[in-house]
Protein backbone atom coordinates (compact mmCIF):
# COMPACT_ATOMS: atom_id res chain seq x y z
CA UNK A 1 0.00 0.00 0.00
CA UNK A 2 1.02 3.17 -0.88
CA UNK A 3 1.67 6.13 2.04
CA UNK A 4 -0.89 7.93 0.95
CA UNK A 5 -3.51 5.54 0.57
CA UNK A 6 -2.30 4.35 3.93
CA UNK A 7 -2.29 8.21 5.61
CA UNK A 8 -6.33 8.62 3.80
CA UNK A 9 -6.54 5.06 5.30
CA UNK A 10 -6.14 6.11 9.05
CA UNK A 11 -7.74 9.36 8.55
CA UNK A 12 -10.90 7.87 7.52
CA UNK A 13 -10.90 5.55 10.56
CA UNK A 14 -10.07 8.17 12.64
CA UNK A 15 -12.85 10.31 11.16
CA UNK A 16 -15.77 7.76 11.16
CA UNK A 17 -14.54 6.83 15.16
CA UNK A 18 -14.58 9.92 16.21
CA UNK A 19 -18.27 10.28 15.23
CA UNK A 20 -19.30 7.12 16.30
CA UNK A 21 -17.80 7.52 20.09
CA UNK A 22 -19.79 10.36 20.14
CA UNK A 23 -22.98 8.27 20.55
CA UNK A 24 -22.47 5.47 22.82
CA UNK A 25 -20.57 7.82 25.58
CA UNK A 26 -23.53 9.74 25.61
CA UNK A 27 -26.02 6.64 25.93
CA UNK A 28 -24.18 4.46 28.28
CA UNK A 29 -24.47 6.98 30.62
CA UNK A 30 -27.71 8.43 29.99
CA UNK A 31 -28.87 4.89 30.01
CA UNK A 32 -28.05 4.44 34.01
CA UNK A 33 -29.87 7.93 33.93
CA UNK A 34 -33.36 6.87 32.74
CA UNK A 35 -32.93 3.45 35.21
CA UNK A 36 -32.17 5.85 37.77
CA UNK A 37 -35.48 8.34 36.82
CA UNK A 38 -37.91 5.58 36.57
CA UNK A 39 -36.50 3.77 40.10
CA UNK A 40 -37.03 7.09 41.59
CA UNK A 41 -40.51 7.13 40.12
CA UNK A 42 -41.26 3.85 40.92
CA UNK A 43 -40.37 4.50 44.81
CA UNK A 44 -41.61 8.25 45.35
CA UNK A 45 -43.96 8.22 42.44
CA UNK A 46 -42.58 12.03 41.91
CA UNK A 47 -44.43 13.29 38.77
CA UNK A 48 -41.44 15.30 38.00
CA UNK A 49 -39.36 11.73 37.59
CA UNK A 50 -41.55 10.82 34.86
CA UNK A 51 -41.73 13.29 32.94
CA UNK A 52 -38.18 13.44 32.98
CA UNK A 53 -37.84 9.75 32.21
CA UNK A 54 -40.32 10.26 29.31
CA UNK A 55 -38.34 13.68 27.54
CA UNK A 56 -34.65 11.82 27.59
CA UNK A 57 -36.03 8.84 26.23
CA UNK A 58 -37.00 9.93 23.39
CA UNK A 59 -33.40 11.54 23.12
CA UNK A 60 -31.62 8.19 23.97
CA UNK A 61 -33.79 6.24 21.23
CA UNK A 62 -32.24 8.84 18.66
CA UNK A 63 -28.81 8.55 20.01
CA UNK A 64 -28.58 4.82 20.09
CA UNK A 65 -29.97 4.48 16.56
CA UNK A 66 -27.01 7.29 15.43
CA UNK A 67 -25.06 5.35 17.15
CA UNK A 68 -25.97 1.83 16.06
CA UNK A 69 -25.64 3.40 12.28
CA UNK A 70 -21.98 4.68 12.93
CA UNK A 71 -20.58 1.86 14.42
CA UNK A 72 -21.37 -0.57 11.73
CA UNK A 73 -19.60 1.60 9.57
CA UNK A 74 -16.79 0.66 11.58
CA UNK A 75 -16.95 -2.87 11.27
CA UNK A 76 -16.99 -2.55 7.18
CA UNK A 77 -14.10 -0.48 7.10
CA UNK A 78 -11.85 -3.03 9.10
CA UNK A 79 -12.50 -5.46 6.18
CA UNK A 80 -12.10 -2.88 3.42
CA UNK A 81 -9.33 -0.52 4.62
CA UNK A 82 -7.54 -2.96 7.02
CA UNK A 83 -8.20 -6.48 5.91
CA UNK A 84 -4.84 -7.16 6.74
CA UNK A 85 -5.61 -6.71 10.39
CA UNK A 86 -8.58 -8.35 10.13
CA UNK A 87 -6.97 -11.62 8.88
CA UNK A 88 -3.78 -11.55 11.26
CA UNK A 89 -5.72 -10.88 14.01
CA UNK A 90 -9.07 -12.13 13.54
CA UNK A 91 -9.14 -15.33 15.48
CA UNK A 92 -8.63 -13.15 18.88
CA UNK A 93 -10.32 -9.67 17.86
CA UNK A 94 -12.88 -11.21 16.13
CA UNK A 95 -14.71 -12.98 19.10
CA UNK A 96 -14.25 -10.06 21.88
CA UNK A 97 -16.48 -8.44 18.89
CA UNK A 98 -18.92 -11.22 18.72
CA UNK A 99 -19.49 -11.43 21.85
CA UNK A 100 -20.31 -7.41 22.27
CA UNK A 101 -23.00 -8.27 19.58
CA UNK A 102 -24.21 -11.43 21.19
CA UNK A 103 -24.39 -9.92 25.04
CA UNK A 104 -25.01 -6.41 24.89
CA UNK A 105 -26.32 -5.32 21.43
CA UNK A 106 -28.87 -8.21 21.63
CA UNK A 107 -29.75 -7.49 24.90
CA UNK A 108 -29.94 -2.90 24.26
CA UNK A 109 -31.83 -3.90 21.43
CA UNK A 110 -34.46 -6.34 22.85
CA UNK A 111 -35.37 -4.62 25.37
CA UNK A 112 -35.04 -1.05 24.25
CA UNK A 113 -38.60 -1.99 22.46
CA UNK A 114 -39.95 -2.79 26.08
CA UNK A 115 -38.67 0.67 27.32
CA UNK A 116 -39.99 2.61 24.22
CA UNK A 117 -43.53 0.65 23.25
CA UNK A 118 -44.20 -1.54 26.37
CA UNK A 119 -44.92 0.57 29.46
CA UNK A 120 -48.91 0.30 29.86
CA UNK A 121 -48.77 -3.82 28.02
CA UNK A 122 -45.95 -5.02 30.91
CA UNK A 123 -46.59 -2.87 33.97
CA UNK A 124 -44.36 -0.69 35.61
CA UNK A 125 -41.97 -3.32 37.61
CA UNK A 126 -41.04 -5.25 34.06
CA UNK A 127 -40.59 -2.02 32.38
CA UNK A 128 -38.53 -1.28 34.77
CA UNK A 129 -37.01 -4.55 34.46
CA UNK A 130 -36.51 -3.71 30.66
CA UNK A 131 -34.65 -0.59 31.76
CA UNK A 132 -31.89 -1.58 33.88
CA UNK A 133 -31.45 -4.39 31.44
CA UNK A 134 -30.62 -1.76 28.30
CA UNK A 135 -28.42 0.16 30.94
CA UNK A 136 -26.49 -3.08 31.79
CA UNK A 137 -26.22 -3.87 27.95
CA UNK A 138 -24.60 -0.80 27.34
CA UNK A 139 -22.28 -1.48 30.01
CA UNK A 140 -21.63 -4.80 28.79
CA UNK A 141 -21.23 -3.01 25.34
CA UNK A 142 -17.95 -1.20 26.63
CA UNK A 143 -16.70 -4.04 28.66
CA UNK A 144 -16.11 -5.59 25.08
CA UNK A 145 -14.54 -3.16 23.03
CA UNK A 146 -12.42 -1.90 25.75
CA UNK A 147 -11.32 -5.09 26.36
CA UNK A 148 -10.41 -5.29 22.51
CA UNK A 149 -8.67 -2.15 22.84
CA UNK A 150 -7.03 -3.28 25.29
CA UNK A 151 -5.51 -5.84 24.11
CA UNK A 152 -3.86 -3.94 20.78
CA UNK A 153 -2.86 -1.34 23.67
CA UNK A 154 -1.00 -4.58 25.14
CA UNK A 155 -1.72 -7.80 23.49
CA UNK A 156 -1.85 -11.45 25.84
CA UNK A 157 -2.48 -14.07 25.68
CA UNK A 158 -1.90 -15.33 22.35
CA UNK A 159 0.95 -17.03 20.19
CA UNK A 160 1.98 -16.47 16.54
CA UNK A 161 1.58 -19.21 13.84
CA UNK A 162 4.10 -20.03 11.30
CA UNK A 163 2.10 -18.06 8.70
CA UNK A 164 2.24 -14.58 10.86
CA UNK A 165 -1.59 -15.20 11.99
CA UNK A 166 -2.60 -14.95 15.48
CA UNK A 167 -4.39 -17.73 17.86
CA UNK A 168 -5.69 -17.41 21.34
CA UNK A 169 -3.95 -19.45 23.53
CA UNK A 170 -5.50 -18.54 26.75
CA UNK A 171 -9.14 -16.38 26.58
CA UNK A 172 -8.66 -14.74 29.76
CA UNK A 173 -5.53 -13.07 29.28
CA UNK A 174 -6.82 -11.76 25.72
CA UNK A 175 -9.98 -10.65 27.54
CA UNK A 176 -8.79 -9.24 31.00
CA UNK A 177 -5.36 -8.03 29.50
CA UNK A 178 -3.37 -5.74 32.40
CA UNK A 179 -4.64 -2.27 31.22
CA UNK A 180 -8.05 -3.65 30.91
CA UNK A 181 -9.86 -2.96 33.89
CA UNK A 182 -8.34 0.74 34.52
CA UNK A 183 -9.41 1.90 30.96
CA UNK A 184 -12.83 0.40 31.21
CA UNK A 185 -13.29 2.05 34.51
CA UNK A 186 -11.90 5.21 32.91
CA UNK A 187 -14.31 5.23 30.01
CA UNK A 188 -17.30 4.25 31.99
CA UNK A 189 -16.62 7.03 34.15
CA UNK A 190 -16.31 9.48 30.83
CA UNK A 191 -19.40 8.42 29.70
CA UNK A 192 -21.46 9.25 32.94
CA UNK A 193 -19.24 12.61 33.16
CA UNK A 194 -20.24 13.20 29.59
CA UNK A 195 -24.37 12.55 30.05
CA UNK A 196 -24.02 14.92 32.93
CA UNK A 197 -22.81 17.80 31.28
CA UNK A 198 -25.03 17.63 28.45
CA UNK A 199 -28.26 16.89 30.59
CA UNK A 200 -26.61 19.80 32.91
CA UNK A 201 -26.45 22.03 29.97
CA UNK A 202 -30.29 21.13 29.17
CA UNK A 203 -31.22 21.64 32.41
CA UNK A 204 -29.42 25.00 32.94
CA UNK A 205 -30.57 26.18 29.17
CA UNK A 206 -33.88 26.01 30.67
CA UNK A 207 -33.50 27.47 33.76
CA UNK A 208 -32.01 30.42 32.01
CA UNK A 209 -35.62 31.15 30.50
CA UNK A 210 -37.52 29.71 33.27
CA UNK A 211 -36.05 29.64 36.61
CA UNK A 212 -39.01 27.66 38.31
CA UNK A 213 -39.20 24.77 36.20
CA UNK A 214 -39.82 22.23 38.87
CA UNK A 215 -38.28 19.37 35.97
CA UNK A 216 -34.89 21.29 35.05
CA UNK A 217 -34.13 21.84 38.78
CA UNK A 218 -34.22 18.36 39.63
CA UNK A 219 -32.41 17.40 36.48
CA UNK A 220 -29.76 20.41 37.30
CA UNK A 221 -29.20 19.18 41.02
CA UNK A 222 -28.85 15.12 40.06
CA UNK A 223 -26.32 16.44 37.16
CA UNK A 224 -24.30 18.49 39.67
CA UNK A 225 -23.89 15.64 42.05
CA UNK A 226 -22.60 13.75 39.13
CA UNK A 227 -20.05 16.39 38.95
CA UNK A 228 -19.02 16.65 41.93
CA UNK A 229 -18.65 12.84 42.70
CA UNK A 230 -17.69 11.20 39.26
CA UNK A 231 -15.36 14.23 38.56
CA UNK A 232 -12.69 14.02 41.37
CA UNK A 233 -12.65 9.83 40.65
CA UNK A 234 -11.94 9.76 37.28
CA UNK A 235 -8.95 11.97 38.09
CA UNK A 236 -7.66 9.07 40.08
CA UNK A 237 -8.69 6.38 38.00
CA UNK A 238 -7.30 8.90 35.21
CA UNK A 239 -3.80 8.65 37.22
CA UNK A 240 -4.16 4.75 37.78
CA UNK A 241 -4.59 4.23 33.82
CA UNK A 242 -1.44 6.76 33.41
CA UNK A 243 0.39 4.69 35.87
CA UNK A 244 -0.46 1.32 33.90
CA UNK A 245 0.69 2.91 30.22
CA UNK A 246 4.49 3.95 32.20
CA UNK A 247 4.93 0.08 32.92
CA UNK A 248 2.93 -0.84 29.65
CA UNK A 249 3.74 1.29 26.48
CA UNK A 250 6.62 3.57 28.16
CA UNK A 251 6.91 5.23 24.51
CA UNK A 252 3.15 6.28 24.94
CA UNK A 253 4.41 7.83 28.23
CA UNK A 254 7.18 9.74 27.27
CA UNK A 255 5.29 11.66 23.99
CA UNK A 256 1.99 11.99 26.86
CA UNK A 257 4.55 14.00 28.82
CA UNK A 258 7.36 14.71 25.98
CA UNK A 259 10.17 13.66 27.61
CA UNK A 260 12.94 12.68 25.09
CA UNK A 261 15.53 11.67 27.48
CA UNK A 262 16.04 8.76 30.03
CA UNK A 263 16.25 10.70 33.50
CA UNK A 264 15.04 11.03 37.07
CA UNK A 265 14.00 14.44 38.16
CA UNK A 266 12.05 14.41 34.84
CA UNK A 267 10.00 17.64 35.03
CA UNK A 268 6.04 18.15 34.49
CA UNK A 269 5.81 19.73 30.80
CA UNK A 270 3.14 22.41 31.59
CA UNK A 271 2.99 23.78 27.55
CA UNK A 272 5.84 23.07 24.78
CA UNK A 273 6.26 22.21 21.15
CA UNK A 274 7.46 18.99 20.86
CA UNK A 275 9.64 18.70 17.32
CA UNK A 276 10.23 14.93 16.36
CA UNK A 277 12.85 16.26 13.69
CA UNK A 278 15.31 17.53 16.35
CA UNK A 279 14.51 14.89 19.02
CA UNK A 280 12.87 17.61 21.74
CA UNK A 281 11.40 20.32 22.19
CA UNK A 282 11.36 23.54 20.31
CA UNK A 283 10.07 25.27 23.51
CA UNK A 284 8.73 24.39 27.17
CA UNK A 285 7.47 25.92 30.04
CA UNK A 286 7.69 23.06 32.83
CA UNK A 287 7.75 22.49 36.81
CA UNK A 288 11.29 20.86 37.62
CA UNK A 289 10.82 17.32 38.97
CA UNK A 290 7.60 17.43 38.73
CA UNK A 291 6.89 14.75 35.97
CA UNK A 292 9.04 11.88 38.14
CA UNK A 293 6.59 12.65 40.93
CA UNK A 294 3.30 12.26 39.18
CA UNK A 295 4.48 9.90 36.88
CA UNK A 296 6.85 7.11 38.76
CA UNK A 297 5.78 8.48 42.23
CA UNK A 298 9.11 9.86 43.29
CA UNK A 299 11.02 12.90 42.01
CA UNK A 300 13.87 10.39 42.23
CA UNK A 301 12.45 8.04 39.96
CA UNK A 302 13.76 7.00 36.59
CA UNK A 303 11.01 7.61 33.45
CA UNK A 304 12.02 6.27 30.08
CA UNK A 305 12.28 9.30 27.26
CA UNK A 306 11.18 9.14 23.50
CA UNK A 307 15.16 8.95 22.44
CA UNK A 308 15.10 5.08 24.46
CA UNK A 309 13.33 4.01 20.91
CA UNK A 310 14.47 3.97 17.51
CA UNK A 311 13.32 7.25 15.41
CA UNK A 312 10.75 4.57 13.67
CA UNK A 313 9.30 3.21 16.77
CA UNK A 314 8.35 6.72 18.34
CA UNK A 315 4.51 7.98 18.18
CA UNK A 316 3.75 11.06 17.03
CA UNK A 317 4.28 13.61 20.02
CA UNK A 318 3.03 16.86 20.01
CA UNK A 319 -0.80 15.30 18.64
CA UNK A 320 -0.63 13.39 21.67
CA UNK A 321 1.15 15.47 24.18
CA UNK A 322 -1.46 18.18 23.53
CA UNK A 323 -4.57 15.56 23.42
CA UNK A 324 -3.99 14.81 27.13
CA UNK A 325 -3.44 18.28 28.04
CA UNK A 326 -6.56 19.05 26.91
CA UNK A 327 -8.51 16.30 27.84
CA UNK A 328 -7.21 16.80 31.54
CA UNK A 329 -7.69 20.43 31.08
CA UNK A 330 -11.60 19.72 30.81
CA UNK A 331 -11.59 17.27 33.88
CA UNK A 332 -10.03 20.02 35.95
CA UNK A 333 -13.03 22.38 34.69
CA UNK A 334 -15.73 19.37 35.26
CA UNK A 335 -14.48 18.93 39.08
CA UNK A 336 -14.09 23.39 39.35
CA UNK A 337 -18.11 23.09 37.90
CA UNK A 338 -18.85 20.25 39.98
CA UNK A 339 -17.41 22.28 42.86
CA UNK A 340 -19.02 25.11 42.17
CA UNK A 341 -22.34 23.94 41.62
CA UNK A 342 -22.68 21.76 45.24
CA UNK A 343 -21.28 24.73 47.16
CA UNK A 344 -24.09 26.58 45.53
CA UNK A 345 -26.63 24.08 46.41
CA UNK A 346 -25.44 23.84 49.80
CA UNK A 347 -25.42 27.73 49.92
CA UNK A 348 -28.83 28.85 48.10
CA UNK A 349 -30.17 27.13 44.94
CA UNK A 350 -27.74 26.92 41.62
CA UNK A 351 -30.66 28.15 39.43
CA UNK A 352 -30.14 31.50 40.85
CA UNK A 353 -26.95 31.57 39.78
CA UNK A 354 -27.24 32.84 36.15
CA UNK A 355 -23.48 32.79 35.63
CA UNK A 356 -23.39 28.97 36.66
CA UNK A 357 -26.42 28.13 35.01
CA UNK A 358 -24.30 29.47 31.68
CA UNK A 359 -21.18 27.90 32.48
CA UNK A 360 -23.11 24.88 33.12
CA UNK A 361 -24.35 25.41 29.02
CA UNK A 362 -20.84 26.30 28.04
CA UNK A 363 -19.37 22.94 29.44
CA UNK A 364 -22.84 20.41 27.76
CA UNK A 365 -20.28 19.44 25.11
CA UNK A 366 -17.07 19.40 27.74
CA UNK A 367 -17.42 15.23 27.46
CA UNK A 368 -17.72 14.20 23.90
CA UNK A 369 -14.68 17.25 23.54
CA UNK A 370 -12.51 15.23 26.41
CA UNK A 371 -13.50 11.59 24.95
CA UNK A 372 -12.13 12.40 22.02
CA UNK A 373 -8.97 13.47 23.18
CA UNK A 374 -8.69 10.79 25.51
CA UNK A 375 -8.89 8.60 22.45
CA UNK A 376 -6.71 10.55 20.81
CA UNK A 377 -4.38 10.11 23.23
CA UNK A 378 -4.70 6.37 23.42
CA UNK A 379 -4.68 5.41 19.66
CA UNK A 380 -2.61 8.15 18.35
CA UNK A 381 -0.05 7.27 21.36
CA UNK A 382 -0.08 3.27 20.40
CA UNK A 383 1.41 4.41 16.90
CA UNK A 384 3.59 3.20 15.07
CA UNK A 385 1.82 -0.09 15.93
CA UNK A 386 -1.92 -1.36 15.44
CA UNK A 387 -1.18 -4.34 17.77
CA UNK A 388 1.43 -2.94 20.02
CA UNK A 389 4.79 -4.32 19.16
CA UNK A 390 3.15 -7.02 17.08
CA UNK A 391 1.81 -5.48 14.22
CA UNK A 392 2.87 -2.28 12.24
CA UNK A 393 -0.19 -0.23 11.49
CA UNK A 394 1.73 0.31 8.05
CA UNK A 395 1.67 -3.62 7.48
CA UNK A 396 -2.15 -3.64 8.62
CA UNK A 397 -3.51 -1.92 5.56
CA UNK A 398 -5.39 -3.27 2.70
CA UNK A 399 -3.20 -2.84 -0.92
CA UNK A 400 -5.75 -0.09 -1.77
CA UNK A 401 -4.90 2.81 -4.20
CA UNK A 402 -5.26 6.62 -2.84
CA UNK A 403 -7.11 7.18 -5.40
CA UNK A 404 -10.47 4.35 -3.96
CA UNK A 405 -9.83 5.73 -0.25
CA UNK A 406 -10.00 9.27 -1.45
CA UNK A 407 -13.35 8.48 -2.90
CA UNK A 408 -14.76 6.33 0.08
CA UNK A 409 -13.28 9.51 2.68
CA UNK A 410 -15.02 11.76 0.14
CA UNK A 411 -18.24 9.94 0.99
CA UNK A 412 -17.97 9.21 4.55
CA UNK A 413 -16.91 13.36 4.93
CA UNK A 414 -20.16 14.25 2.58
CA UNK A 415 -23.03 11.33 4.31
CA UNK A 416 -22.04 11.90 8.10
CA UNK A 417 -22.00 16.21 7.02
CA UNK A 418 -25.48 15.22 6.33
CA UNK A 419 -26.58 12.44 8.69
CA UNK A 420 -24.77 14.40 11.83
CA UNK A 421 -25.89 17.55 11.61
CA UNK A 422 -29.21 16.94 11.26
CA UNK A 423 -29.63 14.23 13.89
CA UNK A 424 -27.92 16.86 16.27
CA UNK A 425 -29.85 19.35 15.30
CA UNK A 426 -32.54 17.39 15.83
CA UNK A 427 -31.81 16.29 19.31
CA UNK A 428 -30.75 19.82 20.18
CA UNK A 429 -34.09 21.15 19.40
CA UNK A 430 -35.80 18.76 21.26
CA UNK A 431 -33.86 19.56 24.18
CA UNK A 432 -34.29 23.07 23.84
CA UNK A 433 -38.22 22.51 24.14
CA UNK A 434 -37.23 20.65 27.76
CA UNK A 435 -39.33 18.30 29.48
CA UNK A 436 -43.03 19.18 29.77
CA UNK A 437 -45.48 17.28 32.12
CA UNK A 438 -48.37 15.73 30.57
CA UNK A 439 -46.73 16.07 26.89
CA UNK A 440 -47.24 11.76 26.36
CA UNK A 441 -51.18 12.92 26.50
CA UNK A 442 -52.77 12.43 23.33
CA UNK A 443 -53.22 15.67 21.04
CA UNK A 444 -55.33 16.96 18.54
CA UNK A 445 -53.64 16.65 15.21
CA UNK A 446 -51.92 14.17 13.64
CA UNK A 447 -48.58 13.65 15.29
CA UNK A 448 -48.28 10.99 17.34
CA UNK A 449 -48.14 11.49 20.73
CA UNK A 450 -44.59 10.77 22.86
CA UNK A 451 -43.35 10.43 19.59
CA UNK A 452 -40.02 12.59 18.96
CA UNK A 453 -42.44 14.84 16.54
CA UNK A 454 -44.97 15.28 18.91
CA UNK A 455 -42.05 16.93 21.29
CA UNK A 456 -42.11 19.75 18.58
CA UNK A 457 -43.92 22.95 18.29
CA UNK A 458 -46.95 23.08 16.35
CA UNK A 459 -44.86 25.62 14.01
CA UNK A 460 -41.60 25.20 13.56
CA UNK A 461 -41.04 27.86 11.13
CA UNK B 1 -54.06 9.03 17.94
CA UNK B 2 -51.82 5.99 20.15
CA UNK B 3 -48.92 7.08 21.69
CA UNK B 4 -45.95 5.72 20.30
CA UNK B 5 -43.24 5.73 23.38
CA UNK B 6 -45.84 4.73 25.65
CA UNK B 7 -46.45 6.50 28.79
CA UNK B 8 -47.10 4.48 32.18
CA UNK B 9 -50.53 3.12 33.35
CA UNK B 10 -52.32 6.11 34.67
CA UNK B 11 -52.64 6.02 38.67
CA UNK B 12 -54.76 3.30 40.18
CA UNK B 13 -55.65 1.97 36.44
CA UNK B 14 -55.99 -1.90 36.66
CA UNK B 15 -52.51 -3.80 35.62
CA UNK B 16 -53.41 -6.75 33.02
CA UNK B 17 -53.02 -10.27 34.74
CA UNK B 18 -49.09 -11.40 35.42
CA UNK B 19 -48.93 -14.18 32.78
CA UNK B 20 -50.36 -11.67 30.29
CA UNK B 21 -47.74 -8.56 30.95
CA UNK B 22 -44.82 -11.38 31.16
CA UNK B 23 -46.55 -12.72 27.91
CA UNK B 24 -45.66 -9.13 26.09
CA UNK B 25 -42.34 -8.76 27.61
CA UNK B 26 -40.65 -11.87 26.04
CA UNK B 27 -43.12 -10.83 23.18
CA UNK B 28 -41.62 -7.48 22.37
CA UNK B 29 -38.22 -8.67 23.29
CA UNK B 30 -38.39 -11.79 20.84
CA UNK B 31 -39.96 -9.29 18.16
CA UNK B 32 -37.16 -6.88 18.63
CA UNK B 33 -34.35 -9.53 18.59
CA UNK B 34 -36.00 -10.92 15.47
CA UNK B 35 -36.08 -7.52 13.66
CA UNK B 36 -32.22 -6.98 14.80
CA UNK B 37 -31.85 -9.89 13.23
CA UNK B 38 -33.67 -9.51 9.91
CA UNK B 39 -31.39 -6.66 9.63
CA UNK B 40 -27.95 -8.20 10.34
CA UNK B 41 -28.65 -11.30 7.75
CA UNK B 42 -29.98 -8.41 5.36
CA UNK B 43 -26.82 -6.50 5.65
CA UNK B 44 -24.82 -9.99 5.80
CA UNK B 45 -26.34 -10.86 1.88
CA UNK B 46 -24.90 -7.75 0.34
CA UNK B 47 -21.31 -8.58 1.39
CA UNK B 48 -19.62 -10.48 -1.45
CA UNK B 49 -18.61 -14.14 -0.55
CA UNK B 50 -14.72 -15.46 -1.61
Amino acid sequence: MDVDALLLSRLQFAFTIAFHIIFPSFTIGLASYLAVLEGMWLVTRNEVFKTLYLFWLKIFAISFGMGVVTGVVLSYELGANWSVFSAVAAPVIGPLFAFEVLTAFFLEASFLGIMLFGWKKVGPGLHFTATVLVAIGTLISAFWIISANSWMQHPTGFATLPNGDLIAVDWFKVVFSPSFSARFAHMTLAAYLTTALVIGAASAWRLLKDADESESRMSLRMAIGMFAIVAPLQLLVGDISGKSVERLQPAKLAAIEAFWDTRTEQPFHIAAWPDRAIAGNRWEISIPKLGSLLTGGSTQAEITGLKAFEPQDRPPVAVVFWAFRLMVGLGLAMIGLGAWGAWLCWRSAPERSRLFLMAAVAMGPAGFVAVIAGWMVAEVGRQPWVIYGVLRTADAASPLLAGQVSLSLLGFLIVYAIIFSVGVLYILRLIAEGPVAGSHEPVDDDRAPGSALAAMPEDPG
Amino acid sequence: MPAIIEPPPEPGARLAPLWKRLAWFVGIAVASTTVVAIVAYAMRAVLPSY
